[in-house]
This record gives structure tokens, sequence and C-alpha cells, in this order.
């Protein structure tokens, strides 16, 4: 059961005269956007972009078999990139609560620094600065290991939210019983972490996939990339970079549904302890 | 290139990079809020019509990618006879994206009210909209302090976009123009580092500006 939200709670039952009033509006609002939605339809209409031309490729299944590639460099690349970041992360947030000062200082420095800085100022890091330092990278690698750098230091704090969020009790229990630091942390501490962390991992796994489609700027060939050659040979802009966009919205959207479901389960099992 | 060389030639860029970040960070927070709150109306009003429509909104310009939906913009719209210049075209986006956070946090914010709250704006005969406008949003702004100063961190990065279009010298923001410097000079690790420091200190200031405020506003529970 999902917990009563705020719009359950702002009205109560309507009487006959404002469910009247409601029914008014809920009319005066579907013709306004039906209005709306018009428009749009019109102005495609007008442009002459609902021409089965721009379209009917979409029935074709090579169009999507060649999507559907694009679309796996584009996972490949985000798991690889969300791999790296966790990693990073939870070093870096190992860092942070790091009884060593200077260990500290510098795992905060990162992680604002990761924070700070957008995805696109490190692509072009990794594109123009990084080769002339002599390090070859694959394309590949350009796009991934911005990505994982940019998330690495929000993946730390999700982590770190994660470890504050067991009681103290759990680490004074498990230090009391003889525990050494190292065991009471990958022991008792993080094992219960992990459960307030997933949920918070899973929607940084939106943001890196967002962050690829910057993939065009280091030519690796992503759902992006694959789209634009779609778009030269059949010579239709509008209908392949909307669908493109729908596939993004799609995936990013279970995701998200995904990472609110677990979180749902795991305040649900943190309750009943 | 060394660090004053880099700088006494390209200084005056970084620093007008700057504040271009600056301005196109504060107009799209504004714009962003402001049709943010106007969404979270929508999503919260009896209306169901509306209330699909304001969840739809927030999950499209939640989850589309920002390079996706500049590029429709870019190239897109113009086929659909429907002109934007490219500063618009970014500002649009970096208005759009976050807009779709703010009523995220703002939704989240409203959960944090207790409903006596507002049993008691019923009891004092408020309207819905008085009971929104007075009660509801003043308590969720102030609830929501943190998430949205992150949102503002996030609409700077967000208008990092402005890089990916042809703009004027003049008209450079901080990645921008590490790109333009870079394809005159060999600028190297610095000219990135500059636009990093610039980057993190606006950062680090907008955070601090927000931690002073929540401090303020937080409401005690």
């Amino acid at each position: 059961m999902n917990a009563p939200s705020i719009r359950d709670r702002l009205y109560e039952p309507p009487g006959p005269k404002t469910r009247r009033r409601i029914a008014v509006f809920t009319v005066i609002a579907l013709l306004g956007l039906g209005f709306l939605l018009y428009l749009v339809v019109r102005q495609f209409e007008r442009q002459g972009q609902l021409q089965p031309r721009y379209w009917d490729f979409f029935l074709k299944w090579s169009t999507w078999r060649y999507l559907g590639a694009g679309l796996l460099s584009t996972l490949k690349a985000a798991l690889t990139a969300a791999v790296i970041a966790i990693g990073a992360g939870f070093l870096l947030m190992r860092g942070k609560l790091n009884k060593n000062p200077v260990v500290r200082w510098v795992s905060v420095a990162l992680i604002e620094f990761t924070r700070g800085v957008p995805t696109l100022l490190l692509i072009y890091f990794f594109f123009l600065v990084v080769p002339r330092m002599g390090v070859s990278l694959g394309a590949f690698w350009r796009i991934t290991l911005p990505c994982a750098i940019s998330a690495s230091g929000i993946i730390a704090e999700a982590f770190r939210a994660g470890v504050n969020a067991v009681p103290r009790g759990q680490t004074e229990a498990a230090l009391s019983l003889g525990l050494s630091n190292l065991r009471t942390f990958y022991q008792v501490v993080f094992p219960q972490a992990i459960r307030f962390v997933i949920p918070s991992l899973i929607s940084e796994l939106v943001i890196v996939l967002k962050d690829t489609t910057f993939a065009y700027v280091v030519s690796y060939a992503d759902l992006m990339q694959n789209a634009k050659v779609l778009i030269t040979s059949h010579d239709s802009l509008v209908s392949v970079y909307l669908v493109v966009a729908v596939i993004y919205i799609l995936i990013n959207y279970g995701l998200n549904k995904l990472s609110d479901r677990m979180a749902r389960g795991g305040a649900r099992t943190a309750a009943e302890r | 290139m060394s660090l004053s060389a880099l700088l006494s030639q390209y200084g005056d860029l970084y620093l007008q990079a700057l504040l271009n970040t600056w301005r196109l960070t504060a107009l799209c927070y504004v714009g962003a809020f402001a049709i943010g709150i106007v969404v979270t109306v929508l999503r919260v009003c009896p209306v169901k019509p509306l209330r699909v429509f304001g969840d739809f909104f927030v999950q499209v310009f939640r989850n589309i990618p920002g390079a996706a939906m500049l590029i429709i913009l870019v190239y897109a719209l113009p086929r659909l006879k429907i002109m934007l210049s490219y500063e618009m075209c970014v500002i649009v986006a970096s208005v759009l994206i976050p807009s779709a956070f703010c009523s995220e946090h703002l939704m989240s914010g409203m959960n944090t009210i207790h409903p006596g709250q507002i049993e008691a704006a019923r009891a004092l005969g408020l309207t819905f909209s008085q009971m929104i406008a007075r009660v509801v949003i003043p308590q969720a702004l102030r609830s929501t302090v943190l998430p949205m100063t992150s949102l503002a961190v996030g609409t700077m990065l967000t208008t990092a976009l402005a890089s990916q279009v042809p703009l004027r010298p003049n008209q450079l923001e901080l990645t921008g123009v590490v790109n333009y410097i870079n394809s005159r000079a060999v600028g190297g690790v610095l000219a990135f580092a500059v636009s990093a420091v610039l980057y993190v200190s606006t950062a680090l200031l907008i955070g601090w500006i927000g931690a002073t405020i929540d401090r303020k506003v937080r409401i005690l529970r």
C-alpha cells in the first residue's frame, strides 16, 4: 500500500456543489488540453511531418535492430560507468568517514569537485587533454570515465547517508562485542546501509545514462549516434529524434519506478524492525 | 601555457564566462521555480485531467537527457517552423528539465506537512487556492530548502549545455570558454582547471547560501 499522499489529504470528499464545479472544470481542462494537442498535431501536419515516409521505416525490423544496437552500446557505457562510479564512490565515502584528517580533507575536496563540475567539462577534458598527455583511450573510455567521475561524488554522499541511517546502537553493540573497527563496518554497518543505498544507486544510473548522451562529442556509437545515421539515411530528423527521446524517457522512467519501489520496500522493512 | 599567461590572455573571457554562467543559472533557476510551482499546483488540484497533465510533464522532463532535449530544440523545432535562437534553446532546456525536479521536491515537501495543518486551514474556512498559497506552498518551500539548493547547482550544471551550440565569444559560459580556448591555443589542463575552480566555487557558494537559509527557515518538528 502507498502511504497516503498529500493529494488525498488536501480535500474532503466533495459535496454536490463542488462535484458540479469539478465536473465543469474537468470539461474545460479537457477541452484546453485537447486544443493544445490539436495545435501540436496541426503544426506537424502543416509542416508535412506526418507524411508516411517520415514514419513508415519504424515498421521495419532493421530500423529497430539498428536502434537496439545503439541502445546496447549506451547501456554498456552507462553500466560500466555506474560500476566504476560505485567503486570510486565507496572509496570516497570511506575517505570522508576516515579518522585521518588528510584523507578526510582530500576525499571531501574530490567529492565537492565531482559534484560541482558539469560532466561536459570532464568529457572535453578526456577528449582534448588526456590524449595530449600521451594516454590513448578508445571512444568507449572517453565517454565512460568522465561519466563515472561525475557520478562518483553523488554516490559517495548516497553511501554516507546510508551509513548514517544505520542506528548508532548497531556500531556500539558490535564494538562492545569485541569486533574490530573494520569488521564492525563491513559485517554490521555496511550490510544494513546497502538496503538504504540501493534506491539512490538506481536513480544515479539514470543520471549516468543521461550523461552518456554526450557520447557524440567523442564519437562513440551510442543510441544518439545511431539515430543520427538513421536520420541521414531516411532524411527524417523530427520523427527519429522524437522516437529516441521517448526511448530514453521510458527507460529512465522505468528505472525511477524501480528505485521508488525498492525505497518503499526498504522503508517498510526498516519500520518493521 | 602558464597560469599567468593564460589569465593575461583570456582572463577577461573567463570573467565574462563566469558572469554568463551565473546569469544563465539565475535566470533558468527562477524560470524553473515558477514553472515548478505551477505544475505542482496542477498536480494536486482536484481536476483529474490537469493532474494527469502535470504528472506527464514532470515524467517527460525529469527523464529526458539534456542532450536529447537540446537537439530536439535546436534541430527538430525549426522543421516545425518554430525558430528559437541558440541561446533561447539552451535556456528552454535548462528551465524545463530543472522545473520537473523542482516539482518533485515540492511534492515531497508537501508530504511532510502535517494533516492537522490542512484540517485547520479548512476549519478556518480557507478556500482551496488560499490553502495552497498560504499554508501548503510556504511550508513545502521551508522544508525543501536543501533539495532546492542542490537543484540550483544542478541548474548550473545543466547550463553547460550552452557549450553545445554556436555562440558569440561574449555569450560563452564556463564550459564553452574552455572549448574556445582549446581551439585557439594549447590551454591544456590549466584551461580546464580555471573553469573547474570557478564552477566548484560557485557550487560551494550556492551550498553555503542554501545552508544559511535552511537554518533560518527550517521547520523544527
